[in-house]
């Protein structure tokens, strides 16, 4: 994809429907980024999360089969992982204590995750 | 010493005064015969009667002969304390001046010496019971001594001439007490008075009651009274009972309806007495009554006004109340008090704010500060309902009630339970968010069946026949999860039929067995996947398979299997294909494998499935065990 290079990046989707968690983790994976997961639950992404290998960036749905994604994010917020919301509500739905978090509505582009995680700067890759 | 024929001749003069009087009843003819007999009697030719008036303050020459024009009917003198008229009335005797040139006792008044009077003698006129009336007064313009014999006249005449004048006095008084009454009573044009015999029949006919009843006296003299009362209490008696009640008890309340001479009604407020002679029994009663029909026409609308006003007031849901400047309330509805438990009196002035949420009493401030400018009152804020036991939104707007002067006199308003309506709306809201959610989800599904179908087409022409099919699939499903409402399910049964029948395979007998229990309801959650994972397996039988060839057959079964830990059952659905030949092992997967990806991914991904998927030697086997059931709404 154009402009966007996540070679190297360790991504981790969570994403309740298969199709557009298999959408966001093609996308994902045709920029370069190496994706974890998807996992469908709160409880498998914090599964994903305890496994060995450093997590450079997560892509969370806010609303898993009827629960809030808040505890991943929590998890991801401690361990100073950036991670962007991806949801289908408008704007006013996520605590403010996420809002250092970025947040992209349905559907969304490469480009919009890469600029939201911080991909787009000189960081250095892992 | 007094001669006989002077006897005789004064003898003469009573009597001649005692057969006037008979014949006479005018009070001042009979002083002036007095008078003018007395002056002739006693030769001096004048004699007037003075009466005592202004309380005992004045004498007043009411009568009299032989004076000047000016003097009888006119004069007053004051009654002054050295005078032989004040003597004479104070010590009750006759009083004599020889010669007022000579006289040292009294003092003369000023008009009788201007009229040359020399001599006089005062006798007072007594009435009975020893009041005085006044003095006759015999006056000579010669010296003259009244002997003992013309005092004993004078005394005598005065003697006849008190009783005479309380009688006269008294039936002056009477006529002119009767005259007033008299015209008191025809002038009462409002009252109805009249009289009716011991039989109720109409005797007396004043004009007060022509004017209300509209008969003349001529018309209803003679009548029984009844004719007054309307039929229905002719009939019941009532004319009767009230005139009963008056003869036994001396009076009885009129205070009905009665009925004019032609036929209207009017209402009279007002009372029978019985009239009795001196023995005490009845001879007649006295009627006397009020037309207050207009009186009674207005207070009965107002009274009809006020309870249909007072109806509305506390008929309505609302919660009304009136208040004064700044929100003081001086009244509050009983639904006020039935919905806050708080008292009228409780309320007044500010008291109604305890019922308010502490969090909205500023509000409240803030809304009447408004009002200053003139502005109408408008706010929302929270009432605790005593019977709930919480507080519920209520929706407060006031009118200013303006005087003639277009000063604001006060403020009634209304407070409307909004509780039900603001939670519909934020129920609404939470619809429209849920709504926006689903349909960005739609669009990442749609987008994801595009990017799969792209990589199994052989040509634009393909992908769009595959992708409008998955696209009217997935339509399909939306359509139904939309037409559920509140606690409706997606029944699997229904499903499985109407994706089927969609392809025209239930059409041919035997073709396809559908087995299962029926009403077996999905999670709606659950649906859209399943949906589109049968509609693969459908879409590959039509094309490559049992719903192709002619052999083939295909049985879907389900069933319902429990779960140890005592959650909703499982669902068990097997596809079953049969009489199928087979494609050669090596032959490129058709569609991709888009419908064997949902089945062995994308079931157990997002519904925790556990699903088999076999190519078999006679078709398509394929097994999905879900935990995908509703339980009970």
């Amino acid at each position: 994809m154009a402009g966007a290079d996540l070679t190297g990046r360790r991504v981790i989707v969570v994403e309740d429907d298969y199709l557009i968690a298999d959408e966001m983790r093609e996308l994902l994976e045709d920029s370069g980024a190496e994706v974890v997961g998807p996992a469908p639950t709160v409880q498998d992404a914090l599964n994903l999360l305890g496994r060995p290998g450093a997590i450079d960036g997560a892509v969370l749905d806010v609303n898993l089969r009827g629960e809030p994604s808040y505890g991943v994010a929590d998890a991801l917020l401690a361990r100073g992982v950036p991670f962007v919301f991806v949801t289908g509500y408008g704007s006013g739905v996520i605590p403010q204590r996420y809002a250092g978090g970025g947040r992209c509505e349905k559907p969304v582009g490469i480009e919009a995750i890469t600029r939201a995680l911080g991909f787009d700067d000189a960081r250095p890759v892992h | 010493m007094p001669d006989v024929e002077q006897m005789i001749q004064r003898q003469k003069a009573l009597a001649d005064f005692g057969e006037f009087v008979l014949h006479c009843e005018d009070l001042d003819e009979i002083l002036h015969e007095a008078c003018r007999l007395v002056g002739e009697t006693l030769g001096t030719g004048r004699a007037k009667i003075l009466e005592i008036q202004e309380g005992g303050k004045e004498l007043f020459v009411r009568a009299g002969v032989g004076w000047a024009e000016g003097v009888v009917g006119h004069l007053r003198l004051q009654i002054e304390e050295h005078s032989s008229e004040t003597y004479s009335i104070e010590k009750r005797v006759p009083v004599v001046t020889q010669d007022i040139s000579k006289e040292d006792r009294f003092e003369v008044p000023e008009f009788m010496k201007v009229a040359g009077v020399v001599a006089l003698a005062n006798a007072p006129i007594l009435l009975p019971g020893g009041r005085a009336y006044g003095l006759l007064q015999v006056d000579d313009t010669e010296p003259r001594d009244f002997g003992e014999e013309d005092t004993e006249f004078l005394r005598t005449y005065t003697i006849i001439l008190g009783p005479l004048l309380d009688r006269l006095l008294k039936v002056g008084e009477l006529r002119r007490s009767e005259e007033r009454f008299r015209l008191m009573v025809e002038e009462a044009q409002d009252y109805a008075i009249f009289t009716t015999d011991r039989d109720d029949r109409i005797v007396d006919w004043l004009p007060g009651a022509a004017a209300v009843f509209g008969w003349s006296a001529e018309e209803v003299e003679g009548k029984p009274a009844d004719i007054l009362f309307s039929p229905e209490d002719r009939q019941a008696g009532e004319a009767e009972r009230e005139v009963e009640t008056a003869r036994a008890r001396g009076h009885a309340p009129n205070v009905r309806w009665h009925v004019r001479k032609d036929g209207s009604p009017v209402f009279i407020e007002g009372a029978v007495r019985a009239l009795k002679d001196g023995g005490g029994s009845v001879t007649g009663f006295i009627k006397i009554g009020q037309d207050v029909t207009e009186r009674r026409a207005s207070e009965t609308a107002l009274a009809e006004s006020l309870q249909l006003l007072r109806a509305l007031v506390e008929g309505v849901p609302q919660l009304v109340w009136r208040a004064g400047h700044g929100g003081e309330w001086t009244w509050s509805s009983p639904q006020w008090t039935a919905y806050t438990g708080l008292s009228a009196e409780e309320s007044q002035g500010m008291g109604w704010l305890r019922a308010m949420h502490p969090d909205d009493r500023e509000g409240v401030h803030s809304a009447w500060a408004k009002t200053e400018a003139g502005a109408p009152l408008k706010f929302e804020g929270r009432l605790f309902h005593q019977g709930e036991g919480r507080y519920r939104w209520f929706r407060t707007r006031a009118t200013p009630v303006r005087g003639e002067d277009g000063q604001v006199v006060e403020w009634l308003g209304t407070s409307t339970d909004v509780d039900d309506l603001r939670r519909l709306q934020d129920q609404q809201e939470v619809m429209i968010a849920e709504l926006q959610h689903r349909t960005r989800n739609l669009i990442g599904v749609v987008q994801s069946t595009f990017t799969k179908t792209l990589k199994g087409s052989t040509s634009l022409q393909d992908l769009r026949a595959r992708f409008n099919d998955r696209l009217a699939a997935l339509s399909r499903v939306q359509g139904l999860l939309s037409q559920l409402a509140g606690s409706e399910r997606v029944d699997f049964g229904e499903m499985v039929r109407a994706e089927l029948s969609g392809h025209g395979a239930l059409e041919e007998p035997g073709k396809v067995i559908l087995e299962g229990p029926p009403g077996v309801r999905l999670r709606s959650g659950a649906v859209q996947t399943f949906a589109l994972a049968l509609h693969e397996l459908a879409t590959n039988a039509v094309k490559y398979g049992a719903l192709q060839q002619p052999a083939g057959r295909l049985r879907v079964s389900w069933r319902l299997v429990p779960v140890a830990e005592g959650g909703e059952p499982w669902l068990w659905v097997e596809w079953r294909e049969s009489g199928v030949r087979m494609p050669e092992v090596s032959a490129p997967v058709p569609g991709g494998g888009y419908g064997r990806e949902l089945i062995e991914r994308a079931l157990p991904y997002q519904l925790g499935a556990r699903t088999t998927y076999e190519l078999g030697a006679v078709g398509v086997i394929c097994t999905i065990a879900a935990p995908v059931v509703s339980g009970a709404a």
